[in-house]
């Protein structure tokens, strides 16, 4: 019996000796890859998180999701009119191949990602560009057609990472898939998808943001990013030691695992992504105002977030969580109560009258909307329990059920009443003119929301010069499509990070929800 | 007349007579056969014996089963992560896990062995019906279920097809192996010899002989029709929520593997039965009405 | 032997045709605009019809066959539509992994297996064959999944011997050997019971055969009878099994790659059509295809080998 648990101790202590090849070496688990690593070809958090680490934006954002602060310039300028941003350099940067950084290479990020022939799927989020250019190797210059007030917020983005222009060329297609080289805190070694992508710490960094006590070089000589998409095996994985930190647990582990002794868990204070179902408002199930009032009154999303998710989420209200810049307080009077007999009697009221099964039935309308979710055990949870939450007032939900890819194909379709998203955002205006623009019909605008009123705003909104007449404008567009209850707000997620005690605890970030962000206070305990 | 008389005696082999007796007789195939009758009756009679309705969840989540700490009489087996009844979505899971195997099974069994017996008999139709086999045998059931599933999307049907598909080929080969053994007989050049139609001799003659084999290869492929259908199931191919399937429920489950592991063991468990038993049983029914043939 | 080999090859071509076309139509009848996949979510009607013609999707069925198999000729399988990887060199990524783990599997399960059904043989109707063909048959019975958990729960987590999680590397290297271990003993344990049962039943019927007699019969210990003559004869049913159950051994493979983040075909497979990922779902059809005939041919082999019968006609 002895000698079994020495065996079983000596083991144990193998698997952590495993890294021992390299001075310092972690493993990060994640649920899911990217399809590649090139900033302006994919929208994938799973590729977010990577190329924060690889590459490095002109600005960065503070955790607080408010304060926009130095990244690789040191200090901007915005022209009276607003459009024309002056973008002053460090000169002091390298690119993990050893290449000095200059303006030009800013140039030529900018332009890829605007260039019709990248096919760029976010170029949208670089504003209306006249022109960028680079007067000298330090200075760059921003020229907008038509104002842009999110601009500053979109360029810490991503998609907004300074790519290396020679490897880009000489990689053709591969460029993202077989290297990509950035001025990063860590450097590409290796990807095979779906498995595993490796990162060495980028000698000579000096260019962390402020925010970060560490502003040089990475802590860690290797990271080890390891795709693992079963939640029970990522949490165990975590409790034996062979991962050390991550970002996806399963909300039901959370609570063993904060009681765990080798285990920390830390949770962002506020939430920047927000699961919620919207409505084709021209569809005949869910036309009727009343019906969206009376769905939004019936699901119970403060007991969702509890008994689903354990307490790690929040129940979601509203559309963007309340600590969004531009989020109106004065909103959250408005939101409907959850009141499910009210709902009940709302429906009666418009005229819904339960037939022989308990579903309701109006002018030979079935109260039977067809809902488009994604596959996996979030939307799973989320959308079987609406399901249930609508049938005590008569509605019955339809889900379908679809893998990412696919999903995405069909919601641009209008085959459906309703569908199931989650997205991130760094501001209300981040959230509204991705969704609300006339423009974007049938996609990502898939409740065919087409307010004339609604496009004015938003575009008063853009256009804005100082903060109250965006946040006013924003706070326009907030009331009138909470109004028209177009979505069902479920939950706001915010960022969870599980760690090992040899690690340092670290303050999750909520970037596009790439909670390690540039991964610099990644740090071993002595 | 005589010609018939003759084959019917070459028909009947005596050990089969008084099969059940001697299958009754083998405690392990007794066992199997009575706990085997026992699931399926209570699958059968799921509406009825579930004490809940197995889509409807309570705020009740994951409770342990009866016996365990925190488990609780309303639910016997416990609930699973969305506070469903684990007892009352195993009767019905079990239905239809047992349903999928059985259709997929009559089905492609059927169909395999009406092939496999016209190879037999028609030899110019011989090359081309194992040739197809073979070009079938090269896509594993499991594959096959996941073309399927990307042609008509996750559920019930696309696994019993692709289960049923892939029984095809396997018993075109059985019934074929079996058929041209009963070929060589004197009885069916006797009969041919008498002048009956082929449509006769076929069936009368090749299928009587035949049907008991086929019976056998259909039970013991039973069981591994389950297990594949279950595999589906657990990579999220089969059935969809919130209906109940086993396969389903245990995939469902391990995600609580840590914390409640019932949830995956306890449908786990009943695929192995279902499964143990029914090999248990074919083997038993192999042994009794055809001692040859044991592959 | 040499002329079965050609045999086997020549008749392999119109499997590999039908293999190819079958893949073709099944993948176009599937739901989901490659176009839409390649360009992403958040892509314009523009990026998609403009991708639409890059790819030649706008012609007729007949032609994307001919252009399709054109390629395949030239060993061109095409690009991923999501990672926009080459098909080859993600196919050539994740063949190594799984033909190591069927070998992990396979070395040691069907050994054991003959060793156990041996055994049973010989000693027939006592309780060491009862035993041994309970524990067989109740190995038959058991889901895969089920295995896998277990043996994670059991080897990972509670005596935490052994990792669960991704490939430690190529199989000569002790890490990935440890890493390797768990799925290799989940879907080697589904593959002893069926090798165990087989190899029983055909030495039982091999030790009633003539020359298994006279070799008794010629006074050779039982030891030698069963090694040198009833053994050899009953393998060759064993190896005809191996051939017919490679598709339940990767049925095994998938969901074991899946469970453990194994990153094998099966797996890759699995992605591939789950996410519509076209021209990967038809390279790994097409590889996995052909994978069923040269084990099949490995098989047609061994038989050659085994049995010296077999070797003249």
């Amino acid at each position: 019996m002895k000698t079994k648990k020495t065996l079983g101790l000596a083991a144990a202590a193998s698997i952590t000796a495993l890294s021992g090849a390299w001075a310092s070496e972690i493993n990060i688990a994640r649920e899911m890859d990217a399809n590649n690593y090139d900033p302006h070809k994919t929208t994938a958090l799973a590729a977010a998180e990577i190329l924060f680490m690889l590459g490095d934006t002109l600005i960065a954002i503070e955790p607080d999701m408010q304060t926009i602060t130095p990244g690789l310039a040191t200090s901007w300028e915005m022209s009276e009119d607003g459009l024309t941003y002056t973008f002053k350099l460090r000169d002091d940067v390298k690119f993990c191949d050893g290449r000095a950084m200059t303006a030009d290479d800013v140039v030529y990020s900018f332009s890829r990602w605007l260039d019709p022939a990248t096919n760029s799927p976010v170029n949208w989020r670089a504003g209306e560009v006249e022109s960028i250019t680079a007067p000298d190797a330090t200075t760059v210059v921003y020229k907008l057609k038509s104002p842009f007030s999110e601009l500053l917020y979109q360029l810490t983005q991503s998609f907004a990472t300074i790519i290396d222009k020679n490897q880009v060329e000489a990689m053709g297609a591969d460029f993202g898939i077989q290297g990509m080289n950035g001025t990063g805190p860590y450097c590409w070694e290796s990807w095979n998808p779906r498995d595993q992508l490796t990162m060495t710490k980028h000698a000579g960094y000096a260019w962390g943001p402020d925010f970060y006590e560490n502003k040089g070089e990475a802590q860690i000589d290797r990271l080890v990013w390891q795709v693992v998409p079963e939640e029970n095996t990522r949490t165990i994985a975590l409790m034996t030691d062979q991962t050390q930190i991550t970002q996806y647990v399963p909300y039901i582990a959370l609570e063993q695992l904060k009681s765990a002794p080798n285990v920390n868990v830390v949770q962002s204070d506020s939430a920047f992504w927000t699961y919620f179902i919207g409505f084709k408002i021209d569809k005949d199930t869910v036309a009727d105002p009343a019906v969206r009032r009376a769905i939004n009154m019936a699901v119970d999303q403060d007991a969702l977030a509890q008994g689903q998710f354990f307490g790690g989420v929040l129940g979601a209200h509203s559309y963007i969580s309340p600590e969004t810049k531009d989020w109106d307080p004065a909103l959250e009077a408005e939101l409907p109560p959850y009141d499910p007999a009210a709902a009940n009697a709302l429906l009666d009221e418009a005229g819904w009258v339960p037939g022989s099964d308990g579903i309701r039935v109006k002018d030979g309308v079935r109260l039977a909307p067809v809902g488009y979710f994604f596959t996996g055990s979030t939307w799973q949870k989320l959308s079987e329990y609406t399901q249930a939450e609508l049938r005590k007032i008569g509605v019955d939900l339809q889900i379908e059920v679809f893998d990412a890819t696919v999903a995405w194909g069909k919601m641009a379709t209008q085959e459906f009443d309703a569908f199931g998203m989650s997205y991130p955002y760094v501001s209300a205006g981040d959230a509204l003119n991705l969704y609300f623009p006339s423009t974007n019909i049938p996609t990502p605008n898939r409740m065919n929301w087409d307010d004339a009123e609604t496009d004015q705003w938003l575009d008063e909104g853009k256009a804005a010069l100082d903060d109250a007449t965006r946040a006013g404008a924003y706070s326009k567009v907030l009331h009138k499509v909470h109004d028209a209850n177009v979505w069902l707000p479920l939950i706001h997620e915010p960022r969870t990070i599980v760690s090992s005690t040899r690690l340092a605890p670290i303050v999750p970030h909520s970037n596009y929800g790439a909670a390690l962000y540039k991964g610099l206070d990644l740090k071993l305990v002595e | 007349m005589s010609a018939v008389d003759a084959a019917a005696a070459v028909e009947a082999a005596p050990a089969r007579r008084h099969w059940f007796v001697a299958l009754m007789r083998d405690p392990a195939a007794a066992i199997a056969i009575i706990v085997f009758v026992l699931i399926a009756v209570a699958a059968a009679l799921a509406p009825w014996l579930a004490p809940y309705d197995p889509t409807e969840s309570t705020r009740n989540m994951m409770l342990p089963p009866v016996w365990a700490e925190r488990g609780i009489p309303e639910h016997l087996l416990g609930t699973d992560g969305q506070g469903r009844d684990i007892l009352s979505r195993l009767l019905y899971g079990t239905r239809m896990t047992l349903l999928i195997g059985l259709i997929a099974v009559v089905a492609g069994g059927g169909i395999g062995s009406l092939l496999g017996l016209l190879a037999a008999f028609y030899s110019r139709l011989d090359p081309w019906i194992m040739r197809s086999a073979d070009v079938m045998l090269s896509f594993p059931a499991i594959l096959l279920g996941l073309a399927l599933v990307a042609v008509m999307g996750a559920g019930i049907m696309p696994v019993i097809l692709a289960l049923a598909i892939a029984t095809v080929p396997d018993s075109a080969r059985i019934a074929r192996s079996v058929a041209v053994g009963v070929m060589k007989q004197e009885f069916v050049e006797a009969g041919r010899a008498v002048g009956l139609s082929d449509r006769t001799l076929f069936t009368r003659y090749l299928l009587r002989n035949c049907i008991s084999s086929i019976m056998i290869f259909m039970s013991l492929r039973f069981g591994q029709v389950i297990l594949l259908g279950s595999a589906l199931s657990f990579l999220g191919l089969g059935a969809r929520p919130p209906a109940s399937e086993l396969g389903m429920m245990a995939s469902q489950g391990r995600d609580f593997m840590l914390f409640a592991p019932h949830i995956a063991i306890i449908p786990s468990l009943a695929i192995f039965v279902i499964v143990l038993t029914a090999n248990v049983a074919g083997d038993a029914l192999r042994d009794v009405l055809d001692p040859r043939m044991r592959s | 032997m040499i002329n079965a080999l050609v045999n086997r090859l020549l008749l392999s071509i119109p499997v590999l045709i039908g293999v190819v076309i079958f893949g073709f139509l099944l993948i176009k009848m599937a739901p989901g605009d490659p176009a839409q996949i390649m360009a992403g979510p958040a892509a314009t009607p523009e990026i998609i019809a403009r991708i639409r013609e890059q790819m030649g999707l706008d012609q007729p069925l007949i032609v994307q066959l001919g252009r399709y198999a054109e390629r395949l000729i030239q060993g061109d399988l095409g690009r991923s539509l999501i990672s926009n990887r080459s098909v080859a060199s993600e196919l050539g990524a994740a063949i190594g992994p799984t033909v190591e783990l069927m070998i992990a599997s396979l070395i040691w399960a069907v050994p054991l297996g003959i060793g156990m059904g041996t055994i049973a043989a010989v000693k027939r109707g006592s309780w060491v064959d009862r035993a041994i063909m309970a524990v067989s048959v109740a190995g038959v019975s058991l889901p895969i999944f089920f295995i896998a958990l277990v043996l994670m729960q059991f080897l990972g987590v509670t005596l935490q011997i052994l990792p669960f999680m991704g490939r430690g590397g190529p199989l000569w290297t002790v890490d990935g050997l440890r890493h390797v271990a768990i799925p290799a003993l989940s879907l080697g344990l589904i593959f002893v019971g069926p090798v165990a049962r087989m190899t029983r039943s055909s030495v039982l019927e091999v030790l009633r055969l003539d020359h298994v007699r006279t070799a008794r019969a010629k006074g050779l210990t039982e030891r030698r009878v069963i090694l040198r003559h009833a053994l050899r004869n009953a393998l060759i049913p064993v190896v005809t099994l191996i051939g017919l159950q490679a598709g339940y051994l990767l049925g095994g493979a998938v969901v074991t790659e899946t469970i453990f983040s194994y990153p094998g075909i099966g797996r890759l497979a699995v992605g591939a059509i789950l996410s519509s990922d076209f021209p990967l779902a038809q390279g790994t059809l097409l590889v996995l295809a052909l994978g069923f005939i040269i084990i099949n041919m490995i098989v047609d082999m061994l038989y050659a080998i085994l049995d010296p019968r077999a070797q003249k006609s």
